[in-house]
């Protein structure tokens, strides 16, 4: 038989009494209040009661300095009361010890900025041997251009030389940009500390893990959805919808993937709608080039309206706080007016190739066609759409619940995991961790840049170019983004100008509505269309597209992109000042 | 019966290598051996998440179609033909395929413009490399 263990009277009293003291050790030790209570009520009395000093550190832009020893020095003395380190938020508090003083000097020092004393005036000082607290000023610290400035620029001007040149993968050259940068601070630090540029712990603070989970939960996702056959039976369904109207086929699989780049992401929907477009458009007798030419254009666009739909987007939207509707909402409507204008230019631009449509195909290859656009699991893709549907909802509804993208795509992923593809080593396979260490090497390189000081420097430039109008700054934005997405990566370019969007939107009158970076999301993607190598989704269409004998030159890309981009960018901008 | 392989993909330059083997083959009274070669190497061009194998897939599926494509043209041309995929680089693709399916000689079509995979030198390099290592005779077609 079972014995109920029942606690006697006096121990349910001695239980409760523990529990209480308990609870209020834990109350006395998160609540500050209490404490200066107690103090003031046990200790000496009020007037040998320490004062504190409290204060702001800012750059020349006006952005929080974080890791700054702030210092107190009292009656000319060479050892300091009190240290305190400025927070985030460039905060800093010092909790001085009760005395009487006739001076205080606070010293300030940080790698990258010059040091700086502050000899506090006499009714401050009066202030704090009070016993009272004290705020001063925001203070703002001048950069220094040390040595670790130049380590730091150099090291990721090269990590963009060697992306552009193909000398190395994206992600081993930013891993060197990263081990430049840690072991110049470290060895080089050691030898002269003006070669430091931060240490570990405050290299990881820059990785945005938000933009890793995101990534890593979309991309589970997507591998699931793509084994499925349903960008293939997409296509083969343009194909029988257009009836041997190319101009009309060309339309459908525009609209098609800009879509799928919009939910999914572009490079996937380029990798496997480019084989079957290459098949369809050999079926109907005309040069695969021309439809896959205009469905890429169209992929780098249409990913600019959701926040998933780039990795450009992705990083945005998490730096700036921006969600999946604010995204919806300001970008789409400019994305629609661009693609439309976009597949008016590519019918006029291909309209002799169209109209020379050969012969078409035998019976035969038009079945063999019909088997490559068939979906291939269907139980699957059922499930997964099921599962994607009620993502998009979370995307939707997550703004008003505070569910943040990161978690979403992270739920949609164990959901696929325990429901469509139970095999976790399998799906942990398909997780491209290169790509993460690419994006979490970036934010590094991208950080050490801000540590030293360049970050500033552009932002200021940019902002004394600009001149406080906001027209100009949504000019100069968009048009340099688009400029420069061209011929560099889009992904290092628009990690490294967040922190420069960042300023401008505090300090450009007007951009406070976020206008400038919803301007860096059209710039960077859009421009992406202008050359061959400006985004991953034409890098990959011209790699399949030559496995089926079809190369793309930079040239015959040029001759089409860069006017599509022209028009686009034009577009997105006049919806950005509409809009705005 | 003689074989002849012929690595062959889908554009215009393709087309024509095809319409020389296919001659040659007529010729000798041989068939031919028409390989194409899945190849996802260019993935490495992208820091983003791309899945090999299914991308090979729809490559292979790409592949079955082009060399449905040219058995056509051989039948046509009353020319017996067997498509065959490999995975891989193609020159050892083109080694395996060659001892593999026992042929007599491999074709290499003249490079003839910027849409072809190779220049006429690394051509002839290659030709020879595999001549050497398979002893299997090989030409320019």
């Amino acid at each position: 038989m079972r014995k109920r263990l029942v606690a006697s009277p006096t121990m349910q009293r001695w239980l409760l009494l523990i529990i209480l003291g308990l609870a209020l050790v834990l109350e006395l030790s998160v609540s500050r209040p209490l404490w200066p209570v107690l103090a003031q009520e046990t200790a000496a009395g009020p007037a040998e009661r320490g004062g504190s000093l409290e204060g702001r550190l800012l750059d020349p832009q006006g952005e929080p300095i974080h890791g700054a020893d702030v210092a107190a020095l009292a009656d000319g003395g060479d050892e300091p009361l009190v240290h305190a380190e400025s927070q985030n938020d460039g905060s800093y508090l010092l909790d001085l010890p009760p005395g009487e003083f006739d001076s205080l000097i606070i010293e300030i020092s940080r790698p990258h900025f010059y040091p700086t004393e502050l000899h506090l005036e006499d009714s401050t000082v009066a202030q704090i041997t009070a016993g009272e607290a004290a705020r001063l000023p925001d203070l703002e610290l001048t950069r220094r251009l040390t040595p670790g400035f130049w380590v730091a620029t150099l090291s990721f001007v090269l990590v963009l030389v060697l992306i552009a040149l193909e000398r190395l993968h994206k992600t081993t050259a930013a891993l060197l940009g990263v081990a430049l940068v840690l072991g110049f601070s470290f060895v080089g630090g050691a030898i002269n500390p003006d070669f430091f540029i931060f240490d570990f712990e405050r290299a990881l603070e820059y990785v945005d893990f938000d933009v890793i989970f995101l990534v890593m939960g979309m991309m589970i996702v997507i591998a699931v959805i793509e084994e499925t056959g349903i960008f293939q039976w997409l296509a083969y369904q343009a194909y029988r919808l257009s009836r041997g109207k190319v101009w009309l086929l060309v339309t459908i699989l525009m609209i098609i993937t800009s879509v799928a780049s919009a939910l999914l992401d572009n490079v996937t929907t380029m990798l496997l709608m480019a084989p079957i477009t290459i098949q369809i458009a050999l079926t109907l007798g005309i040069n695969p080039l021309s439809v896959l030419i205009p469905e890429v254009l169209a992929s780098n666009v249409g990913g600019i309206s959701t926040l998933i739909g780039t990795p450009t987007n992705i990083l945005i939207g998490s730096y700036a706080g921006l969600g999946f509707n604010d995204f919806l909402i300001n970008l789409t409507p400019g994305v629609v007016l661009a693609l439309v204008a976009l597949i008016l230019f590519v019918l006029l631009h291909y309209r002799k190739t169209y109209a020379a449509a050969g012969k078409g195909l035998s019976d035969a290859m038009r079945e063999r066609l019909r088997e490559s656009g068939r979906i291939t699991q269907p139980e699957k893709l059922r499930k997964a759409g099921l599962i994607f549907v009620v993502m998009l909802v979370f995307f939707i509804i997550g703004d008003t619940i505070h569910l943040v993208p990161a978690v979403t795509a992270l739920l949609g992923a164990v959901a696929m995991l325990l429901w469509v593809s139970t095999d976790i080593e399998e799906m942990l396979k398909v997780v491209d961790w290169t790509t993460l260490m690419f994006f979490i090497a970036l934010f590094i390189s991208v950080g050490a840049l801000q540590e030293v000081g360049l970050i500033s420097f552009i932002a200021a430039g940019i902002g004394s170019l600009v001149g406080g109008n906001l027209t100009v700054a949504i000019l100069v934005l968009v048009w340099s983004a688009a400029l420069l997405s061209g011929v560099i990566d889009n992904i290092p370019f628009a990690a490294t100008m967040l922190p420069v969007v960042g300023f401008l939107t505090r300090t450009v009158p007007g951009a406070e509505s976020h206008v400038l970076w919803y301007g860096l999301s059209i710039g960077a993607a859009m421009g992406g269309n202008s050359t061959l190598i400006g985004s991953s989704p034409n890098l990959v269409t011209a790699g399949i597209s030559e496995r089926a004998g079809f190369r793309i030159s930079y040239l015959e890309f040029l001759k089409v992109g860069l006017p599509a981009t022209v028009i686009t960018v034009v577009i997105g901008t006049i919806w950005l000042f509409i809009r705005f | 019966m003689k074989k002849i392989l012929c690595a062959t993909r889908g554009g215009e330059a393709s087309h024509r290598t095809q319409d020389a083997v296919l001659a040659m083959a007529k010729e000798q009274g041989a068939s031919v051996l028409f390989l194409y070669v899945v190849d996802v190497e260019f993935l490495k061009l992208t820091a983003r998440a791309v899945r090999p194998d299914v991308v090979a897939t729809e490559l292979e599926h790409m592949g079955e179609f082009l060399l449905a494509m040219a058995c056509e043209r051989a039948s046509a041309q009353g020319v017996e033909a067997e498509p065959y995929i490999l995975h891989g680089p193609m020159a050892e693709a083109l080694v395996s395929a060659a001892v593999e399916k026992e042929v007599d000689a491999i074709a290499f079509g003249r490079p003839a413009g910027p849409e072809s995979a190779f220049s006429l030198p690394d051509l002839e390099r290659l030709s020879a490399r595999i001549e050497e290592t398979t002893g299997i005779k090989t030409y320019i077609v």
